[in-house]
């Protein structure tokens, strides 16, 4: 069913100082359609491998590859990787200046150089993908922070990205507004979009992904089907931790 | 008061020096100062410390002690002669720049590397993310700092009769001398100033207002 490999990392490490190692030889492989999904404890390094990734952090070791091309050699335009990567954040991050729509905007005008026209069709089509046409005009300041993020995966998808990495995109929001956040990725789940997402949300894991990586202290511990984690998790740790997740949900 | 009638055109050419060279001053600083808050913030150690004579020398001495060093030391070390009023424009703008500097920089650094971070995700280079995220936030922030570096940069141009140049104040000093109606001049030379900082700085209050975007703010 899956077809070619979208992205690729083969033995990255980042060590921030010699005793602090945030990622540690993570190999993982997305193909064309794919949704996986990395969970694990806080601090477990799933952030800065998701950063490194799209060489926001640059790794110390190993390889990045994006359909085919490997980001770490010298030389390689990682802006242009970048232009191929949407990145959705943890806190969001719109550029506060511009519109709703001059945020998605922004990167088809400067980046694809694409005439005006076209880029403004282009940005208002991204806005309505995620139900937020009617908001194109409003600032980032008068937004919900669930039409914020909205925005924010509005602008990852403008340019019709290779991949979309999320980076825990619910869990600076508030409860009641999680929901709407994850309609718009199970929308784009249905239209088939390759997807990376760091996340929590068990319930929307067990409906879209087709794998399930644990992630702990830097390294990949595990990695399954949802359905394998939510029956049978092999490894102790993996174990302890969905059980305080699910415990967790049912309590909300 | 016709006597000041008489006297209008040079008080004319006073204050058009001075409107110029505290324009000048004031656009070309800000050209500078931006390049040296960017120098300052993302140009490494060396550069960083070079900024930082710079704006100590800038700050810290009188202007006309700048304005005679431009004027008679350099030309003298350099062997070229400079006039008086290109070293009035020159000192007046790196002068300028050296305060300007700070106003940038500051704001820039009040909006986080979360901008310039997202601005890379996007696929812009860090120049781009600068130019069409950074600077349109930081300038907008800027404004007011702006409009009270115009009001002294206006006020210290008086300095400039010290080498020479007829400027506003010097207008004053003419008048003056050749009339002795001293009090009749000296509130009318402070009126001129006074209309001329206040229109500006309503201009930039209307600016600001007009530019302003919710969630950007002067913090605090």
């Amino acid at each position: 069913m899956t077809g070619q490999v979208v992205m690729e990392s083969r033995h990255l490490w980042k060590i921030y100082e010699k005793h602090l190692i945030a990622v540690k030889d993570v190999s993982l492989k997305i193909s064309e359609g794919e949704i996986k999904l990395i969970f694990g404890p806080s601090g477990s390094g799933k952030s800065t491998f998701l950063r490194c990734l799209a060489m926001l952090t640059i790794p110390d070791k190993g390889e990045v590859f994006l359909r085919g091309e490997n980001l770490m050699v010298q030389g390689v335009d990682v802006n242009k990787a970048r232009a191929k990567i949407g990145f959705v954040f943890q806190h969001i991050w719109l550029f506060r200046h511009l519109t709703a729509l001059g945020n998605v905007e922004l990167a088809l005008r400067h980046v694809l150089k694409m005439p005006k026209e076209e880029a403004r069709e282009k940005a208002l089509e991204a806005l309505r993908e995620v139900k937020l046409e009617e908001w194109a005009h409003h600032y980032p300041a008068q937004l919900s922070g669930g039409q914020q993020q909205r925005v924010g995966i509005a602008r990852a998808l403008a340019r019709n990205p290779d991949i979309i990495l999320l980076d825990e995109p619910t869990s600076a929001l508030d409860p009641e507004l999680i929901g709407e956040v994850i309609d718009t990725l199970r929308d784009l789940a249905k239209k088939g979009t390759t997807m990376l997402i760091v996340s929590h949300e068990m319930p929307f894991a067990r409906e879209v992904a087709s794998e399930m990586i644990f992630f702990d202290e830097g390294r990949i511990v595990e990695t399954g089907t949802p359905e394998h984690f939510f029956t049978e998790p092999g490894s102790e740790r993996a174990q302890k931790f969905m059980a305080r997740l699910i415990k967790k949900t049912r309590s909300e | 008061m016709e006597f000041i009638l008489r006297y209008l055109p040079l008080i004319w050419n006073g204050f058009v020096l001075t409107a110029q060279v505290t324009l000048f001053g004031i656009f070309a600083g800000l050209g500078l100062g931006m390049l040296l808050a960017i120098g300052d913030i993302y140009g490494g150690k060396i550069a960083s410390t070079l900024i930082r004579f710079y704006v100590e020398f800038f700050r810290g001495s009188p202007i006309i002690v700048q304005l005679f060093i431009f004027y008679f030391v350099i030309p003298k070390l350099v062997g070229i002669r400079i006039d008086a009023l290109t070293v009035g424009f020159m000192v007046f703008a790196l002068n300028s720049a050296a305060y300007q500097k700070g106003y940038v920089k500051g704001a820039m650094e009040t909006i986080f590397e979360d901008q310039m971070t997202a601005g890379l995700s996007i696929g812009m280079s860090r120049t781009q993310s600068i130019a069409y995220i950074i600077l349109p936030q930081a300038l907008r922030i800027v404004i007011p700092a702006w409009s009270n570096e115009f009001c002294s940069l206006t006020k210290s141009t008086s300095a400039l009769l010290v080498i020479g140049v007829r400027d506003l104040t010097s207008a004053g000093q003419t008048i003056a001398g050749q009339t002795w109606r001293i009090l009749e001049t000296w509130v009318f030379i402070a009126v001129v100033y006074l209309l001329w900082i206040t229109i500006v700085t309503k201009i930039m209050d209307i600016v600001y207002e007009k530019k302003k975007i919710p969630g950007i703010e002067m913090s605090a």
